[in-house]
């Protein structure tokens, strides 16, 4: 079964990183079909696709936009948010990097329906030679006259500004991004005012995902209606996945929400299976900051049916036996990984990435490292998982921005589906060095081992 | 603070805090409308400085449920909320001190707190008068369940007057707040992030300001100090007087810490919450450089009388009239007797007569150097 592309439909095609082979193959046709309606309509018509925020939360672009506060005379500003750095996602540089003029595209007839002139977007650093392909970009679509002043006769004036970061994870939260753009330290601010009322320099702003924003011109395109179509339920439209670890072909796929995870990891036309003829152990399917799940409840839920690819199904069982899909980070462990050090990883990337403004996170995170570290390596003691499991606890909802969440959720779901790993590398110090744990039970079919209690 | 609240009468809103409820203007904190109400419905405040513009919500001890959003909307809210951020609505229900989640989730920022903290209270000049203290007494645990290395850093001097010790700091930003605010150019800041933050001047720049003293009494814990008073006394033995002086820079309204005539110390006032007190006659209540670091003589201040110590602090401890005494039990349970010595130590050891300067005598004091005969006989000689 294919399904249906609408982001990288012409990804394949050379040279549509530049304008002329873009425009050929019908780039920018929703900037001149949204142009003509009101930007009120524009609006409508992402709010009737149903789409939801590609960065991870999920919520309604179309709803978000609608809050944004109008006052007389002051600017808003539309921010692309392309500070991709959860571990495990990569799919806004690949869509940055092959298909640049989609963003613009897609950020053009955005910023029209915001009433944006001034638009940003804020790149990590990391991603050190993408900022100059989109500024290429921009200077083709300013060349051609989809930017600047009075775009198509129009009457609006947009710029497109490409702002580098120098490598936060903690700037991909919005409001730590507004302050990196503003040029302060990204730290995240305490909400509310939200920054749809008070955002950069106090203006009104919406900050959206790089793929979000640009899913917004096939929805001009093909229409609200006919996008909503596409997918399952309220998980509308297409989805670009970052797949990743013990699979034959990792990469970035788009899928449109209907297809089932087994299928997604052992079809050919996606994930191709596991690596080296090896058995699935476990996997992340929205990038690091969700849910681990065992292989048997990652490819049913808990009521035995097929978890599918979308928001819902994945979410299905809540945390105690479902995930979340995030940004789409889908990392694969196979049974040769090992649970323990993979949450030390883990770990230690959200201590070091944590900005230590709110004590609950810049703490307790260097806390759960430590005691991960000492496990990972064989001198853990059983109360270690007791204190882990009530660490991650006191982090989670305790903190200002939501990677105190982030940081919480792997240790707390590490713990609550293989704690039996986490106790063998105590009981089995010595051996837990030199083999893994391997499949276990993981993959055993469902009903496994109720979750331990909170 | 409390001006403005005085000041605007029209449409109050009733909030309701631990089962107290009282009317508040619109625009009041959380946090301030309970400290209106006061004693232990107050919050802890490790961050939050009302003077200081955007302090606050980083500690997480102030953390309360809001169990009734408003009278409009009536939803809880559902996280645990900062209370000094977070304004109240009319008809809103919080729960402090009444809620066992806001209770655990107080104890576990405590403990995140204490983590990395030396804990060298004993020779900390903060003692005394540390709300890190204050917080740990009142919601930690005596023992940690952390068994590693805490986080070190070396001491600083940020110019003549400042010493910075980074390992009690607990990245509360009141100081870079305060930095940022009161002096034209900020010269110190938060490099790196996480646990390993540190408060810092690039390339150890030192800070010349006349302003900049004021981070000292911000500071809830004890890791910006007065080098001019460091190692001098204990707070507790000093004694704190209200005292004034024509100052062309600052307000000149001050609190000397005196041990006998002798000027130790020279700090803002405070109010009962460790804030400076709100701005009178269109000065605000931080004091200069020269106020605070050279004017250690009493000749240069005119003296207002005792300064009213909060009743929890043991800078209060023997002093003043606003403390109330402990209850007399002994005598209520003896029925109005008082209790006999059973012996008066003085009259029974050998070793402790007040009459004997123990600084004259050569060497450590032996029982020698007690003994009656002879000093019945000196005493005739």
């Amino acid at each position: 079964m294919s399904s249906k592309k609408l982001l990288l439909e012409n990804a394949h095609i050379e040279g549509i990183r530049y304008y002329d082979v873009y425009r050929k193959n019908g780039g920018y046709r929703s900037v001149e079909k949204a142009l003509k309606m009101s930007p009120d309509e524009v609006v409508e018509e992402v709010k009737k696709s149903g789409l939801r925020g590609r960065g991870g939360a999920g919520f309604p672009a179309g709803m978000k936009w609608s809050f944004i506060a109008k006052p007389e005379g002051v600017p808003r500003h539309l921010v692309c948010n392309a500070d991709e750095s959860e571990p495990g996602t990569f799919k806004d540089r690949y869509l940055m990097e092959f298909i640049p003029h989609l963003l613009i595209e897609g950020l053009i007839v955005s910023s029209y329906a915001l009433g944006s002139n001034v638009t940003y977007i804020y790149i990590r650093g990391e991603y050190a030679w993408i900022p100059d392909i989109l500024e290429q970009a921009i200077e083709e679509a300013k060349a051609n006259g989809f930017l600047g002043k009075n775009i198509l006769n129009s009457g609006f004036d947009c710029e497109i500004y490409v702002q580098r970061g120098a490598g936060a994870y903690i700037c991909g939260e919005e409001t730590a991004l507004i302050e990196s753009l503003e040029g302060k330290r990204g730290n995240p601010r305490i909400k509310p005012p939200f920054p749809a009322v008070k955002g950069a320099w106090d203006r009104p702003t919406v900050v959206n995902n790089v793929e979000t924003l640009a899913a917004v011109a096939p929805i001009i395109n093909i229409g609200g209606e006919e996008y909503a179509k596409i997918g399952v339920g309220r998980s509308t439209g297409t989805k670009l996945i970052s797949a990743c670890g013990n699979i034959n072909k990792p990469g970035v796929y788009e899928i449109d929400m209907t297809i089932s995870v087994e299928e997604f990891i052992y079809s050919d036309e996606w994930c191709g299976g596991i690596k080296n003829g090896k058995r699935l152990k476990a996997c992340i399917p929205g990038g690091s900051s969700v849910p681990i799940l065992p292989a048997n409840l990652l490819l049913k839920t808990a009521k035995g049916e097929p978890r599918m690819m979308n928001y819902e199904s994945l979410a299905d069982g809540g945390f105690a036996t479902g995930t979340m899909m995030g940004s789409g980070g889908f990392i694969v462990l196979d049974e040769d990984q090992c649970v323990v050090k993979h949450t030390y990883t883990l770990a230690r990337f959200y201590r070091h990435e944590s900005c230590g403004q709110c004590s609950p996170c810049r703490e307790g995170t260097g806390w759960m490292e430590k005691l991960l570290l000492r496990l990972d390596q064989g001198q853990g003691k059983m109360s270690d998982i007791d204190l882990l499991w009530d660490i991650q606890s006191k982090i989670e909802g305790n903190t200002i921005c939501p990677l105190g969440d982030a940081a919480a959720w792997p240790v707390a779901a590490a713990i609550r589906h293989f704690r039996d790993e986490f106790e063998w590398h105590i009981t089995n110090a010595a051996e837990a060095q030199t083999r893994n744990f391997g499949l276990a039970h993981y993959a055993d079919p469902l009903p496994v081992s109720e979750p331990v209690a909170v | 603070m409390a001006d403005e609240i005085k000041q605007e009468p029209p449409a109050n809103f009733k909030v309701t805090i631990d089962n107290v409820t009282l009317e508040v203007p619109p625009g009041t904190t959380i946090l301030q409308a309970a400290r209106m109400v006061g004693g232990d419905v107050a919050p802890p405040a490790m961050c939050f400085y009302t003077p200081l513009k955007g302090s606050g919500g980083k500690c997480r001890t102030c953390l309360v449920e809001v169990s009734k959003g408003s009278e409009k909307d009536p939803r809880p809210m559902p996280k645990l909320v900062a209370s000094c951020r977070t304004t109240v609505m009319d008809g809103m229900e919080v729960k402090n001190i009444t809620s066992e989640r806001v209770i655990n989730a107080r104890n576990s920022v405590v403990e995140f707190l204490l983590i990395n903290h030396p804990l060298d209270c004993p020779i900390c000049d903060q003692a005394g008068e540390c709300h890190l203290q204050d917080l740990s007494y009142e919601h930690g645990k005596e023992g940690t369940r952390y068994e590693f290395k805490r986080r070190t850093f070396k001491k600083h001097n940020l110019g003549k007057y400042i010493q910075l010790h980074m390992t009690r700091c607990i990245l509360c930003y009141r100081c870079v707040f305060t930095a940022d605010q009161l002096t034209n150019k900020r010269q110190h800041g938060i490099l790196d992030r996480g646990d390993h933050a540190e408060i810092a001047t690039y390339i150890e720049k030192s800070l010349d300001n006349e302003f900049i003293g004021n981070v000292i009494d911000v500071c809830p814990v004890g890791a910006l100090t007065d080098r001019t008073f460091r190692f001098k006394n204990r707070v507790w033995f000093t004694k704190p007087v209200d005292a004034h002086r024509d100052c062309p820079n600052c307000c000149g309204k001050v609190t000397l810490w005196e041990r006998g005539n002798e000027v130790l110390r020279v700090t803002a006032r405070k109010d009962p919450w460790g804030e400076i007190l709100p701005a009178e006659d269109g000065k605000t209540g931080w004091i200069c450089n020269e106020c605070r670091f050279e004017k250690k003589d009493i000749k240069d201040w005119v003296i207002e009388g005792p300064m009213k110590v909060a009743r929890h602090s043991v800078i209060g401890a023997n002093h003043y009239e606003v403390l109330d005494l402990p209850r007399e039990t002994i005598p209520e349970v003896m029925g109005g007797r008082a209790p006999k010595l059973l012996m008066n130590i003085h009259s029974i050891s050998d070793v402790n007569d007040p009459a004997i300067d123990l600084s004259k005598i050569p060497g450590p004091a032996t029982g020698e150097v007690f003994d009656r005969k002879k000093l019945t006989e000196e005493k005739k000689d």
